[in-house]
């Protein structure tokens, strides 16, 4: 049985993904939450100098997604054939600006001004032009490919949750496809499990 | 056998690795190319899931996002890697890539002359030689990123560099692994033949 080793802040952000893969998977792994002090002694040993990073008996994986895609293949949570991998893999990709550009309203360059502008171009145009796009490839069961719960849901739940909080998002009331993928995500035993007991983090 | 149809604009861009490992992979495919002044009238009426080019037509489904199509066809061509981890680290090498290759495409299309000299410069002085460095670690000394056969991790350093010789010409100068791995890419006979034959675009 190898060992698994995530590093990430102490927080959920990029890492939450990844988390929340390895619970739907059962899979026992070191949650190790970086202090920021320690930061930059650590980040000389990561490839790219940048969190999360996955050890699998002392071998590094970097780059959220592919941690991600990795430990979705261990959980058996990549999708049936290899075009409903391609397509799971189409979501986790397509899941990711929501989290980048909701990063930058928060934590971007610019001014008081400059950044409310930016809240109010991710608010009114991006975000729902997202959730609209990702409502038409959801199934009507509340699972995005081959009706059951893959890596796909898993990601889109992940990426939305590290943002709510500090971003207004539509109300999925106008996405009832959508709140069955988050309902679906969350019943999954391992998840809610993980949802309960999971260190409680601002971000 | 599948038919595969691949659309993007009429460049190398987005599209030019999933290009290079249908090469590799002597799979034969629809290279469909748009001119960028019929987009607007075609964006509506196109099956893009996600409203952007490249997509991928497979049997009438249609996949969209760039990396999951790479990865599709990668995985059809038999070089994703032969183990889990060896996927896995020759997609975190890919996605590291991105970054670098993000920062570049920001300086080329810089329309503001002496804003893209800045650039340029920055991008050159700052970016270039750290990554070139890393990836040099990375590569082993067969020529290859990953195991010791030709992944889709070789062939996306080669078509990401191919992009910045162009601006940089020496970049590569005394990089022995990473010039090992250029060539072992130019030398696999589909990739040989396709860039022999493939149409000539400034991007």
């Amino acid at each position: 049985m190898p060992s698994y080793k995530l590093t990430y802040f102490d927080g959920r952000g990029r890492a939450e993904t990844c988390r929340l893969l390895l619970a739907a998977g059962g899979i026992e792994y070191e949650d190790n939450r970086l202090p920021q002090e320690q930061w930059p002694a650590f980040q000389p040993k990561t490839p790219f100098g940048q969190l999360p990073v996955m050890e699998v008996d002392g071998t590094m994986l970097c780059q959220t997604n592919s941690i991600a895609r990795y430990v979705a293949k261990l959980a058996g949570l990549t999708g049936k054939t290899a075009m409903d991998q391609a397509k799971v893999d189409m979501i986790m990709e397509g899941a990711v600006p929501l989290f980048q550009k909701a990063g930058d309203v928060v934590m971007g360059e610019g001014d008081e001004a400059k950044k409310a502008e930016k809240k109010k171009d991710f608010e009114e145009n991006f975000a729902p032009k997202f959730f609209a796009d990702m409502e038409k490839l959801a199934g009507d069961k509340g699972y995005f490919v081959s009706n059951q719960l893959t890596a796909a849901d898993i990601a889109f739940y992940g990426n939305y949750e590290s943002i709510k909080d500090f971003v207004t998002l539509p109300s999925f009331d106008k996405y009832p496809k959508l709140k069955k993928v988050v309902a679906s995500v969350q019943a999954n035993p391992g998840i809610a499990k993980w949802l309960k007991e999971r260190p409680q983090t601002a971000w | 056998m599948p038919t595969y149809k691949l659309t993007c604009f009429n460049v190398r861009g987005r599209a030019e690795l999933i290009r290079l490992l249908f090469a590799a992979g002597e799979i034969p495919y629809e290279d469909v190319r748009i001119e960028w002044d019929k987009w607007p009238e075609l964006k509506p009426i196109s099956d893009t899931p996600m409203g952007q080019i490249p997509t991928l037509e497979v049997d009438g489904q249609v996949i969209c996002q760039s990396m999951a199509i790479a990865r599709f066809v990668a995985g059809k061509a038999g070089l994703l890697g032969k183990t889990n981890m060896d996927q896995a680290r020759a997609d975190m090498l890919l996605d590291g890539g991105m970054d670098v290759g993000k920062l570049f495409t920001e300086m080329v299309m810089e329309k503001d002359a002496s804003k893209k000299a800045e650039k340029k410069k920055e991008f050159g002085e700052k970016h270039l030689p750290p990554f070139l460095a890393l990836y040099e670690g990375f590569a082993g000394d067969n020529g290859h990123f990953v195991g010791d056969s030709l992944t889709w991790s070789d062939i996306g350093f080669f078509n990401m560099m191919d992009f910045i010789t162009a601006e940089y010409p020496g970049a590569l100068d005394g990089y022995c692994k990473l010039n090992k791995v250029i060539d072992n890419v130019k030398s696999n006979p589909g990739v040989a033949k396709w860039l022999k034959e493939r149409p000539v675009t400034n991007h």
